[in-house]
C-alpha cells in the first residue's frame, strides 16, 4: 500500500527528485521483504514447534566435544533411539531412561560396556527395577562408543564431563568389573 | 507488478491453509480384495474381512473376533524381546491408548509373533510395565504360532509376519498399525514407528466412529 502511494507521488512530480524515487524503491523493497517474511513466519507457526533441550551444550562443550556430541547423536538415532526414545526417557518400566538416569550418570564409561556387550538380567535405575535384555553392539568401535557416551551423558539436560577414550577402552576390556 | 504481488499473496494463503488440515469429513477407504456378487438382480460388494481367531490375552482370557463386536480396533504385531522397532511402536500405541481408552467402542489388539517366549505371564508383566493395568481395552495376545502368522497374512491383516533367522531378533514383522471397523474390515494402515502417521490414525479413529453415529 505504502509503496503504491509513493510511486504515485514520484510520478506526480515530473521533475522527480531523486530522493523520492529512492524512497519509492525503498518501500517497494520493504513490502516485498514483508511478503517474503510473512509466509516464513506462518510456516514456522504451523511447524511442530519442537525445541530441543540441548541448547546449553553449545556453551558447556568445546568444539571437539560438540563434534563428538553431534556424531554421537547420529549413532544414537541409528542404534539406540528405537528403544530409549528420542527424548531419552525410555518406555514405561520396560526400557530404562537415559535422561537423568543415575545408573548411567554414576558411571558413564561403564555404560560403554553395556553398549558393546549388551546386558541381561535385572537392573535398578532411579529406584525402579527393569528386566529387559539389551542387545549387544559388537561392531561399534571404541571411538563410536565414546561419541555415543558423550551424547547420552550430555543430552536432554544430562550434564557430564567428557568421557575420555582411555576410560572407555578400560571399561570395554574383558574382566573389568564395572 | 501488482498482479504478481497478488499471486504471491494467493500462493501464501493457499500454502498456509493446507497446514490446517482438511476439515471436510471423508469416509475412510476400505482395504483388501473385493468380490462382487449378484443378489436379486443387484450387485453386492463383498469386502475383505478379518477371519475368526482364538488367542489368549495377558489376563488369560480367550480373545476372539467377537471380543471386538461393537468396537473399532487397532491391531499390530510385535514381540517382547524385539530389539528394533517394537519399543517405538509400543510408545506410539501408548499414545493411542491414552487418547481413546475411555471409549467403550474402542480396542487395541497386539499380537506377539514369538508365542514360545511371550507367554501369558510374560505379556502380563510386559503390559503392566508399559502402563496398561488390564486387558479391558488393550489386549496383548499369544496363541498358536501358525494361527498368528495366518491372521497377519493375506488372509487377515495383510501385513508380513513370520520367523526369519536373518532378521534382528529372529522375526520379521511389519510396523503397521491396522485400523479395523465394526464390520471387521480394514479401514487404515499406518506406520506405527512414525509419530506423524500415528497422528493420522488418531485423526481417523473418531472419523470411523462417526460413521456409526445416527
Amino acid at each position: 500500500m505504502r509503496s503504491r502511494k509513493s510511486e504515485v507521488g514520484s510520478r506526480k512530480s515530473e521533475v522527480g527528485s531523486l530522493k523520492s524515487e529512492v524512497r519509492g524503491r525503498k518501500s517497494e523493497v520493504q513490502s516485498w521483504l514483508l511478503l517474503l517474511i510473512l509466509p516464513l513466519l506462518l510456516l514456522m507457526a504451523c511447524g511442530s514447534g519442537d525445541t530441543s533441550n540441548n541448547e546449553d551444550v553449545q556453551e558447556r562443550l568445546d568444539m571437539r566435544g560438540l563434534q563428538e556430541f553431534s556424531s554421537g547423536k547420529q549413532l544414537y538415532i541409528k542404534y539406540c533411539q528405537n528403544c530409549h526414545m528420542e527424548d531419552g526417557k525410555g518406555l514405561g518400566k520396560l526400557i530404562p531412561p537415559l535422561q537423568n538416569s543415575d545408573y548411567l550418570l554414576n558411571n558413564v564409561a561403564a555404560a560403554g560396556r553395556t553398549i558393546k556387550y549388551g546386558l541381561t538380567g535385572p537392573i535398578i535405575v532411579n529406584a525402579i527395577d527393569y528386566n529387559q535384555p539389551m542387545p549387544a553392539n559388537p561392531d561399534l568401535t571404541s571411538l563410536e562408543i565414546k561419541e555415543l557416551l558423550v551424547y547420552i551423558s550430555n543430552a536432554w539436560g544430562n550434564k557430564s564431563k567428557i568421557v575420555t577414550l582411555e576410560e572407555v577402552e578400560r571399561a570395554l576390556k574383558p574382566n573389568t568389573s564395572d | 507488478m501488482r498482479a504478481l504481488k497478488l499471486l504471491v499473496v494467493l500462493i501464501v494463503l493457499v500454502g498456509t491453509s493446507s497446514c490446517g488440515g482438511n476439515k471436510e469429513v471423508k469416509k475412510l477407504p476400505i482395504y483388501g480384495r473385493q468380490e462382487f456378487k449378484e443378489v436379486d438382480g443387484k450387485v453386492d460388494t463383498i469386502y475383505h474381512t478379518i477371519p475368526d481367531f482364538t488367542f489368549y490375552d495377558q489376563d488369560s482370557l480367550a480373545v476372539t473376533l467377537a471380543s471386538f463386536d461393537g468396537k473399532v480396533y487397532v491391531a499390530d504385531f510385535f514381540f517382547g524381546t524385539c530389539p528394533t522397532i517394537c519399543p517405538i511402536m509400543k510408545q506410539q500405541m501408548l499414545r493411542v491408548y491414552e487418547r481413546f481408552n475411555d471409549n467403550p467402542e474402542f480396542g487395541i489388539l497386539s499380537h506377539t509373533i514369538d508365542p514360545a517366549h511371550d507367554t501369558v505371564a510374560y505379556l502380563k508383566d510386559f503390559s503392566m510395565r508399559l502402563g496398561v493395568p488390564n486387558s479391558k481395552v488393550w489386549k496383548f495376545v499369544t496363541g498358536d504360532q501358525d494361527e498368528i502368522y495366518r491372521i497377519g497374512s493375506a488372509e487377515g491383516y495383510l501385513v508380513p509376519v513370520g520367523a526369519d533367522s536373518d532378521a534382528p531378533g529372529g522375526f520379521i514383522h511389519s510396523g503397521a498399525f491396522i485400523l479395523i471397523d465394526k464390520e471387521k474390515r480394514i479401514r487404515g494402515l499406518y506406520d506405527g514407528t512414525k509419530p506423524i502417521e500415528v497422528d493420522a490414525l488418531m485423526n481417523d479413529i473418531p472419523k470411523l466412529l462417526a460413521e456409526y453415529e445416527k
